[in-house]
């Protein structure tokens, strides 16, 4: 316990949480099928502390996981039992704006959307939108390179990530980047490859973000198709017309189902085999234009009917089923597996159709919400974890899905990242000589490998209960199901 | 032979330091060390996968930026990072070289567009990191790292593109011979544009001129509009985005803030041709060397960062201190990936 003296010395006992009943919140993320309770939990305020805490964790030799909201999708911030959890939510400030720069630098635990309603009578937003974003962290969305909806015309996390000081895993400190430009004028892109490292390479306590303005005038589409592959082929018309929407989201009957059923009601065609929601912004003229042209594009591709909100109730209206789709797949079953696969955005019907019939061979159900616009699919399996058949047809299904993904040139993750979800994955995409690359870089950052050990790439050492998820997916898969490079 | 062989053999040819070569372009501001071997990568130019419904392209880093930009051309696509003008060079070279912004706030960056690579270290190892596909947060982005890096950390043999639809209609314009309050109404009034100019410019003449340059995109009546709202002065493509030196003079590059202009404006010497892209990046292209350090002394107060970019002997890449924390983590991943320090 002498670490646990330490670190109370440091921030107090209100802090720092060792019992195991204070723990139980942080047992798991959003991918509550890993769980694993630390060895304990701190709650710095501020760099300084996190730096206290990273020192003396440093010299007990003790891991740590870094940790925001804890609305990760892939276990990555699940600690094991000799870990400690950095937990940054209480670094909730927003340390500086510049209207005229339209920048904002903020601590970690500022959540997702408070930023933009920080900034929201400068008639600025903070781009990136995960569905969780009135929960998640700023600095979790770098920690995972988080996408959104929107990120379709805005970009990912690293698209708007200026400039970071970080605390690396000794306690020392790094300013990467620049708040004038992604990156310093002196060389490298560290801050390019500290993004999306999943908390494995240090803490960033203090982050620059870009700010967009906002849109004069927001247009919010909705059509419905009598098939899924009438759907993605309107997708397809209107990325080869050139057309950049906010935003295009497909729907599929099951997840329109769930939502009518749910609270997130939106009024969707429940007899509607998909719906495509389409979110146009820019200037009035331009705005028009494009929404004239993707509604014959609706037509085009047979469209059952369409709708356009004309009031900003209607458009939370619409949005609110695409937003509430995860939590209303929780009417299906006990449990859920989200997806997150990527394909080239020519090839969505092909594997839509392919992905059903993976579902259909392994008995599961399977429900699809995804990022058309990006090729991103969030193939949803609900299934009763408590039933080990049941689960290992959800794990063989899901694996069969990421393997289709990387066959069609795409990836086994587009947003929600590997953490300790997708250990055995990620040798479909990479072989050996890439991760042992991989495995460099992140020892530049963290020689020691105390800064979230076991996720992200593939070990075979990895502490007996993160491993879990792994174990249980290599005893359905066997071992070296996954094999392969891209 | 792929890419990758062909520059894993030649990597294993070579003895001794190696610097990486394109277009060649490099040379003219930083002369290889004399104890380097040219490792001479123009002739590997095939466009591998243009994937015009995707949106995406995979090419060996040789091929010429105009041969990608006509091929792109075919199909209404474009790499934006080149702000929609003729670059010369190479793809690999453009992201190796990145001159670290894109050219219009909120623009698309190297960082942005390149979506993954097949490469090699030094040592022969052959890898790819990142995908094809335009979202991936699979593994560590150490493709990332390829840009900016001078090829010092290894060799890109193929990267993977992502590209943006090219707009329906555009126009160029320059307005100049403005003074300097005029130039900066003008700059702000387009920057508060709904839709982010693809290239924006503010340029400051060695005789004290001014200048507003860029590139208006998008729908025709759109592009009209922004000509006629602000009074812009047609102009032809631009063939280079990049200042010259005079003789015996450098260029600065570096990066500021939009409110950090007028400051910076104040610090470049009244001899020097400056130019600012609404990316943050600036470049200044100084009379001799005195004048470079007055200039490199004084940025940290403005506050703005810069180094040399174009210098002679050692005085190439001197520049305003660099964060020690970020200059370590640099180090020790060029320590990770080069140990022998044979790319130079």
């Amino acid at each position: 316990m002498a670490i646990e003296r330490d670190l109370t010395r440091a921030l107090g006992p209100e802090r720092v949480l060792h019992t195991r009943d204070a723990l139980l919140a942080w047992e798991c993320d959003g991918f509550t099928v890993l769980k694993s309770r630390p060895r304990a939990v701190v709650l710095p305020e501020s760099t300084t502390e996190v730096q206290a805490v990273l020192r003396l964790l440093h010299a007990a030799a003790v891991p740590f996981v870094p940790r925001g909201a804890g609305t990760c999708l892939s276990g990555g911030p699940t600690a094991g039992a000799d870990a400690v959890v950095v937990d940054c939510s209480r670094m909730r400030r927003v340390l500086h704006v510049s209207t005229v720069d339209r920048i904002a630098t903020v601590q970690p635990g500022v959540v997702n959307l408070d930023l933009t309603a920080a900034v929201s009578d400068h008639d600025l937003h903070y781009a990136p939108d995960p569905s969780s974003q009135s929960v998640c962290t700023i600095g979790g969305n770098l920690a995972e390179n988080s996408g959104g909806p929107h990120c379709f015309k805005y970009g990912m996390t690293t698209d708007h990530v200026l400039a970071a000081t970080v605390v690396c895993p000794d306690g020392s400190l790094a300013h990467l980047g620049d708040p004038a430009g992604p990156r310093s004028p002196h060389g490298l892109d560290v801050l390019g490859v500290f993004c999306g490292s999943e908390g494995t390479f240090g803490i960033a306590t203090e982050i620059t973000v870009r700010l967009c303005r906002n849109p004069p005038e927001v247009r919010t589409l909705l059509a419905s198709f009598a098939s899924m592959s009438s759907a993605c082929r309107a997708v397809g018309d209107i990325v080869a017309a050139g057309l950049v929407p906010a935003a295009l989201e497909i729907l599929d009957q099951a997840t329109i189902r769930a939502v009518e059923a749910s609270v997130y009601r939106a009024g969707y065609p429940e007899n509607a085999a998909a719906v495509l929601l389409v979110e146009l912004d820019g200037p009035h003229e331009v705005v028009g234009e494009e929404a004239a042209e993707i509604t014959a594009f609706f037509r085009k591709n047979g469209a059952l009917q369409s709708e356009e909100a004309t009031t900003p109730d209607e458009r939370k209206r619409l949005w609110k089923g695409r937003k509430g789709a995860f939590g209303a797949m929780g009417r299906i079953d006990t449990d859920l597996y989200v997806l997150d696969g990527v394909v080239p955005r020519t090839r969505l019907e092909e594997a839509l159709t392919k992905i059903t019939e993976i579902g259909r061979r392994h008995g599961v159900t399977l429900s699809n919400v995804f990022h058309a616009g990006d090729g991103n699919l969030h193939p949803n399996i609900s299934f009763d974890g408590r039933d080990p058949d049941a689960t290992a047809r959800t794990i063989a299904a899901g694996h069969e899905i990421l393997q289709l993904c990387v066959e069609l040139g795409g990836s086994i993750t587009g947003e929600h990242g590997v953490g300790g979800e997708k250990l055995d994955h990620v040798p479909l995409m990479f072989d050996d000589d890439d991760l042992e690359v991989m495995a460099r870089v992140r020892r530049a950052f963290d020689p020691d490998g105390r800064c979230n050990p076991g996720k992200v790439l593939p070990q075979r050492h990895a502490c007996a209960e993160v491993a879990k998820w792994p174990q249980m997916t290599a005893e359905v898969l066997g071992e070296g199901a996954a094999e392969g490079g891209q | 032979m792929n890419a990758t062989e062909a520059i894993r053999e030649r990597l294993c040819a070579a003895t001794g330091p190696v610097r990486i070569v394109g277009s060649g372009s490099r040379a003219r501001h930083l002369p290889a060390r004399a104890d380097a071997t040219a490792l001479d990568l123009s002739d590997l130019r095939e466009i591998v996968r243009l994937d015009h419904g995707d949106q995406t392209c995979t090419v060996e880093c040789g091929v010429p930026l105009a041969t990608l930009d006509a091929a792109l051309r075919e199909h209404d696509l474009e790499l934006p990072c080149l702000g929609g003008g003729t670059a010369e060079g190479t793809v690999g070279g453009l992201f190796a070289c990145d001159p670290f912004g894109p050219g219009n706030e909120g623009g698309q960056s190297p960082r942005s567009l390149l979506l993954g690579l097949d490469a090699v270290l030094a040592d022969g190892t052959v890898f790819k990191a990142g995908a094809r596909v335009v979202k991936s947060v699979a593994g560590f982005d150490v493709h990332k790292l390829f840009v900016g890096s001078q090829g010092r950390l290894f060799v890109a043999a193929r990267l993977h593109l992502r590209l943006k639809p090219r707009p329906r209609a555009e126009q160029w314009f320059t307005n100049d011979d403005l003074d300097e309050a005029a130039a900066f109404r003008l700059l702000h009034a387009l920057r508060q544009e709904p839709l982010p100019l693809p290239v924006l410019q503010l340029r400051r003449d060695s005789d004290g001129s001014h200048a507003v340059m860029g590139r208006a995109a998008g729908r025709a009546g759109y592009v009209t509009g922004v000509v006629q709202r602000h009074g812009l002065h047609s102009v032809s493509a631009p063939t280079s985005f990049h200042l010259d030196p005079p003789p015996r003079g450098e260029l600065l590059t570096g990066l500021a803030v939009p409110s950090a202009l007028p400051e910076l404006l104040r610090a470049v010497p009244a001899a020097a041709t400056f130019t600012w892209l609404g990316g943050g990046r600036f470049q200044v292209a100084l009379p001799d060397p005195g004048a470079s350090d007055r200039l490199l002394a004084a940025l940290p107060n403005v506050p703005a960062s810069g180094v040399l970019a174009v210098a002679t002997g050692e005085r190439h890449g001197r520049g305003t201190p660099i964060d020690p924390g970020q200059a370590r983590l640099a180090d020790a991943l060029k320590i990770a990936l080069d140990p022998d320090g044979t790319l130079v």
